[in-house]
């Protein structure tokens, strides 16, 4: 994937997530602030707006200014961890004019371990971090077996969205839902369902 | 909601427009939400603090001699990003190196940690300490642990006074750490608060209800009770932070701090109880501090805070300071 496909799927990203209002919100105010939608969107169509300067850049310079975007509009917690991690993720692209599948999966398991330890959490603890970590191990197992893009694709789609449907049994480690009697326990993490929508859609554009 | 706003999206910026113009001796950086001294000296730790925005005077207010280099605001309740907190490192840095001092919440932590990391990169010196005074609950609605909350003005006045009295960044961590280790601080509210940007309280309590313990966000505290008299609920403040350190024989900073609608005459009230409450315990109060310093919004209620003192913690609590929000004349 060169600067041109990225954008591409930042916007479908985008279009997608505006779509969601409703049940992000929904699901968020049940387990959170209920600002999650909100924050997220912000950051969203930012990169929108910036589709111009984006499509010029090479690849790790691309990642950085959407990092530094998402961390001063997005804000909170949520800023920080997406942040902080398309920032150190667009390190393992330095001098890269493309991503390829190899590094496709160096940059998601780079932006995990830059996730899990800026926010101190772990998978398992109901948080945007269990798509992520579900998927960076089923690319991971996918590329050992060289699977074909087409199947890595699929792959990584199909991860993401188990990584989000399995957020609904655990009880709550992080965050305001921890506060209640239930832990959360029954409802999906509203910062999980807005990463499957990304990685999912990071699956369809892989295999392009 | 009745609020003196004109737009609830423009309140922290509109704020702190205010204060650069009420003390011209703070500068205001717009776009960064920064607020900080004019008299910026040469190779001095610098000290900055920040945090969600709607705990007025804290921290803005405690910009100034004595106290913080510069405060970053964020959104109401919410923690300021790492671009606006990089501004304020750079701002309060003069060669010395800076300490940020944080309340324990998650996303403050997360914000203050990155920016640190950005701004070493940049060359420039950070350390930090955290603030976690709230005996009330061990893990809450937005923190790992205790919470931040009115203990932190005590850490501002000490580690400020340590600073401007020459002392180095690990001097000035060191009074820091042991302002935090020495203090404990519990508090009750009455009536809730109203966020601008969402016009209606985040909780309610009934016209007899008082929640013990409540978090200056509104996250929930220990247990709700009845309305009773100062008497009882400076009891159950003070035996509730007595339980939790060892004050005996001791001589403490003792602060009474209103939530922000509570009246001046009431904190007046508790402070008569808790004063008393700790003569009967052979705790003797060597200075205090009674009025709005670590407020949410237009929240009723207060915060008792019993800061431990030795001879050093005793001479920095002293010093000067002179900031917006606190005074303190040098004896």
């Amino acid at each position: 994937m060169n600067s041109n496909n990225i954008v591409d799927m930042f916007l479908e990203i985008a279009e997608k997530i505006e779509s969601e209002k409703d049940y992000i919100t929904e699901l968020d105010s049940v387990l959170g602030d209920g600002d999650h939608w909100v924050n997220i969107n912000k950051g969203y169509q930012e990169i929108v707006k910036m589709e111009d300067t984006l499509r010029g850049l090479p690849l790790s310079e691309l990642f950085m200014k959407v990092g530094m975007s998402i961390m001063s509009v997005v804000g909170g917690s949520s800023g920080v961890l997406y942040g902080d991690a398309f920032l150190k993720a667009s390190m393992t692209l330095k001098g890269q004019e493309a991503m390829d599948l190899q590094k496709g999966h160096e940059f998601l398991e780079t932006a995990l371990d830059a996730m899990m330890s800026r926010g101190k959490a772990s998978p398992g603890d109901k948080t945007m971090i269990d798509p992520l970590f579900s998927v960076v191990k089923a690319y991971g197992d996918g590329l050992e077996k060289a699977l074909t893009k087409q199947e890595l694709g699929a792959a990584i789609s199909r991860a993401a969205e188990q990584g989000m449907l399995d957020t609904k049994a655990m009880i709550a480690k992080k965050g305001r839902a921890t506060y209640r009697e239930d832990k959360g326990v029954g409802y999906i993490d509203a910062g999980a369902a807005t990463m499957y929508y990304q990685l999912d859609i990071l699956g369809k554009h892989i295999c392009k | 909601m009745k609020k003196l706003i004109n737009n609830p999206d423009h309140v922290v910026t509109e704020m702190l427009r205010g204060i650069e113009k009420a003390h011209p001796e703070l500068t205001y950086h717009e776009g960064f939400e920064v607020i900080s001294r004019k008299d910026k000296k040469t190779n001095k730790v610098g000290l900055v603090s920040g945090g969600g925005s709607g705990h007025e005077p804290a921290h803005a207010g405690y910009v100034g001699y004595g106290m913080l280099d510069a405060a970053v605001s964020g959104n109401v309740f919410a923690s300021p990003s790492p671009d606006r907190i990089v501004k304020g490192i750079e701002t309060a840095n003069s060669g010395a190196g800076v300490l940020l001092i944080i309340k324990n919440y998650s996303g403050d932590i997360m914000n203050f940690e990155m920016s640190k990391d950005i701004a070493e990169m940049q060359g420039i010196e950070v350390d930090y300490v955290v603030v976690k005074d709230d005996v009330a609950v061990e893990d809450s609605t937005y923190s790992a642990g205790r919470r931040g909350i009115a203990g932190t003005v005590f850490v501002h006045k000490i580690a400020g006074a340590k600073a401007e009295m020459g002392g180095s960044l690990s001097e000035v961590k060191a009074a820091a750490e042991k302002t935090i280790q020495n203090v404990r601080s519990m508090g009750m509210a009455m009536a809730p608060c109203i966020l601008p940007g969402v016009g209606k309280p985040g909780f309610t309590l009934g016209e007899d209800e008082v929640e013990i313990g409540m978090g200056i966000h509104g996250e929930p505290g220990v247990f709700h009770t009845n309305v009773k008299s100062a008497k009882a609920f400076a009891e159950i403040l003070v035996e509730k932070i007595l339980a939790d350190y060892d004050y005996s024989d001791s001589e403490v900073a003792v602060m009474i701090n209103g939530l922000g609608s509570t009246p001046l005459m009431e904190l007046y009230i508790m402070y008569n109880e808790v004063e008393s409450l700790l003569k009967e315990k052979n705790i003797k109060v060597y200075r205090s501090f009674v009025g709005n310093y670590m407020t949410a919004l237009e929240m009723s209620g207060c915060s008792v805070s019993l800061l431990k003192l030795d001879d050093e913690l005793k001479t920095l609590l002293d010093y000067e300071a002179n900031t917006p929000g606190l005074k303190v004349r040098s004896l």
